[in-house]
């Protein structure tokens, strides 16, 4: 059985990365056959922690997508966002690092996607009017959010999969990737100084354009806006405070996202919009594939590799797991990779090995999985949405130009990232 | 009652034309749009009246609307801005929509079977390949209900 899962499994992988087939298609036909094959029974695929779908990490992302779907339509995004150009007084490099510093704070808050694309919008309107280029702005956009994104367990889909799977909790990931978040924000921000140093000259006439924006006017309903930042402060309240409430964080989305939808009186095909249905599913046949290879013994065998490669050595394999994982994040989705390393990071953080209880590897996974996505044009879905954005607006990225800027940051944040675990772990 | 018998005259613009010229004829008599010829004189498409004013707002506001809110009153000459850089191949719909067209002695059951399924507020009449007017869903309207006082 164990051969019969593997093929399944890399058919289905080869198939999501190559974009020969709609990836939640692949994904749902492969979970599909490794039932109807008998690899797993619907016990295995439904009810086990181990082996089924991950129903933690499913909630979780609908309940916050719902979230999503209330905050959006409050104007907010467009409030800070217009208010912060024109603190810039519409210098450009300013600019620029406000709105990288906003996406990078609220997708840590909320997911990548969603944040690229509530910013993305302001942003054409902003470079229109003090006449400068939009593409460097929505390329450091798109990085900032993977950077941001990678501080919490809800900012980046992987660190919901590594926080189900490894039982690290919202304060952990705060307090273990925070810093060194705003670490590699603080060097991102001088990064882009350089790499788009061409790009800040604007008409010092259009300039004053920016200030005659009416932020204001962003906000129809100011009293939906206070309940759902109300609601969303509790929710990340009763995240940090996991330890007291002992609330899994998907039953906190859950339960935000009801009481959001019930004090807003939206109607709910508006907030349901938001909600990703494919990726739901897509997560769904994951969890199924990998499960059929954890129950066949193919994730024991394959961290008995990475074991075996590493040696007894803790830093050789989180070098080995954040460089490995950063490599393959920047070629293929870096959902199904996490999916598949994090039953094996947890054989071997569980195992009575050298490698166990070092939460160190986990981190790596994350670093390398949430930074490796920066260094294509297809390397992270907010890089995917921004270039199409960009694309309708009438200003197109190459994926060259993309990875041009990508892969330095990538190189440069996993720079730091390297001493960081070493020391740190 | 066949569609020839009360097609009406109607001015045609090529995909080279200037997206001003054709959005002038479009205002010119409050048309709901206009129809534009490949160059051999054959239908292309309707551009609906609709479809100009889209091309005029910027796609960010298209993406989010409340950011028409924030920029305030917008001079005439910004809106258009847009149209005087642009030819009518620049407002075609993109995938292109199917043609509205009829032909000559079509009924008007078949004509406004046609426009209520491309939703389009008029549809080319034509007679062998060759256009010689259109039909209008106002048009249509008049001949089905009448006026007022009927």
């Amino acid at each position: 059985m164990m051969v019969v899962a593997i093929v399944i499994f890399t058919v289905v992988y080869i198939l999501i990365a190559s974009e020969r087939i709609n990836r939640v298609a692949a994904a749902l036909g492969g979970a599909g056959l490794m039932l109807a094959l008998g690899v797993v029974g619907a016990d295995d695929a439904f009810f086990s922690q181990d082996t089924g779908i991950d129903w933690n990490v499913i909630f979780l992302l609908f309940g916050m997508m719902v979230i999503v779907g209330v905050l959006r339509q409050t104007g907010i995004f467009e409030y800070v966002a217009i208010w912060a150009a024109k603190r810039a007084g519409g210098r450009p490099f300013r600019v620029m690092v406000l709105l990288c510093l906003i996406t990078a704070v609220a997708s840590a808050a909320l997911d990548n996607v969603t944040t690229v694309l509530l910013i993305a919008p302001v942003t054409l309107l902003v470079c229109e009017q003090i006449g400068v280029r939009p593409v460097p702005f929505l390329i450091a956009e798109a990085l900032a959010s993977n950077i941001g994104g990678t501080a919490t367990l809800v900012g980046d889909p992987p660190n919901l999969i590594v926080a189900s799977r490894s039982g690290l909790g919202f304060n952990d990931f705060l307090v273990n990737m925070g810093p060194v978040v705003l670490l590699m924000l603080l060097a991102f921000v001088g990064l882009a100084r350089i790499l788009f140093r061409k790009d800040f000259v604007a008409d010092p006439e259009q300039v004053d354009r920016v200030m005659q924006l009416d932020e204001r006017e962003a906000i129809e309903n100011p009293s939906l806006l206070w309940r759902s930042l109300v609601v969303l402060a509790l929710v990340l309240a009763a995240f940090s405070l996991h330890g007291v409430l002992h609330l899994a964080p998907s039953v906190v989305a859950l339960l935000g996202a009801g009481v959001l939808v019930a004090i807003s009186r939206l109607r709910p095909e508006s907030y349901l919009a938001e909600v990703e249905w494919a990726t739901l599913l897509f997560f769904a046949g994951l969890f199924i594939l990998v499960g059929s290879l954890v129950k066949t013994g193919a994730i024991a065998r394959l961290a008995a590799a990475v074991g075996g490669v590493a040696g007894d050595s803790v830093p050789a394999a989180m070098m080995l797991i954040l460089w490995g994982s950063a490599a393959l994040s920047a070629i293929v989705d870096n959902i199904p990779f996490v999916a598949t390393m994090s039953p094996v990071v947890d054989q071997l953080v569980r195992g009575n090995g050298p490698l166990g209880g070092q939460n160190g590897l986990w981190w790596a996974l994350v670093l390398g999985a949430d930074l490796g996505g920066n260094a294509t044009a297809i390397g992270a879905s907010a890089n995917v949405v921004v270039a199409g954005i960009a694309k309708r607006s009438g200003h197109p990225i190459s994926f060259w130009e993309f990875t041009k800027y990508g892969s330095l940051v990538a190189v440069v944040t996993l720079g730091i990232a390297t001493p960081y675990l070493l020391l740190r772990y | 009652m066949r569609v020839g018998d009360i097609v009406e005259e109607f001015p045609v613009v090529g995909v080279d034309t200037s997206a001003l010229v054709a959005a002038r004829l479009i205002a010119k008599d409050r048309r709901p749009g206009i129809v534009v010829t490949e160059a051999d004189g054959r239908p292309k498409a309707v551009l609906p009246a609709s479809q100009v004013v889209k091309f005029m707002v910027p796609g960010y506001v298209q993406s989010d609307p409340a950011l028409a809110r924030v920029m305030g009153e917008v001079s005439a000459d910004k809106l258009a801005e847009r149209l005087r850089r642009a030819t009518v191949a620049d407002l075609l719909p993109n995938p292109p929509m199917e043609l509205a067209v009829v032909k000559a002695d079509d009924t008007l059951m078949e004509a406004a079977a046609i426009m209520a399924r491309l939703r389009s507020p008029l549809c080319a009449v034509i007679e062998g390949t060759r256009i010689i007017g259109v039909l209008t869903a106002s048009h249509l309207l008049e001949l089905v209900c009448g006026d007022d006082r009927g």
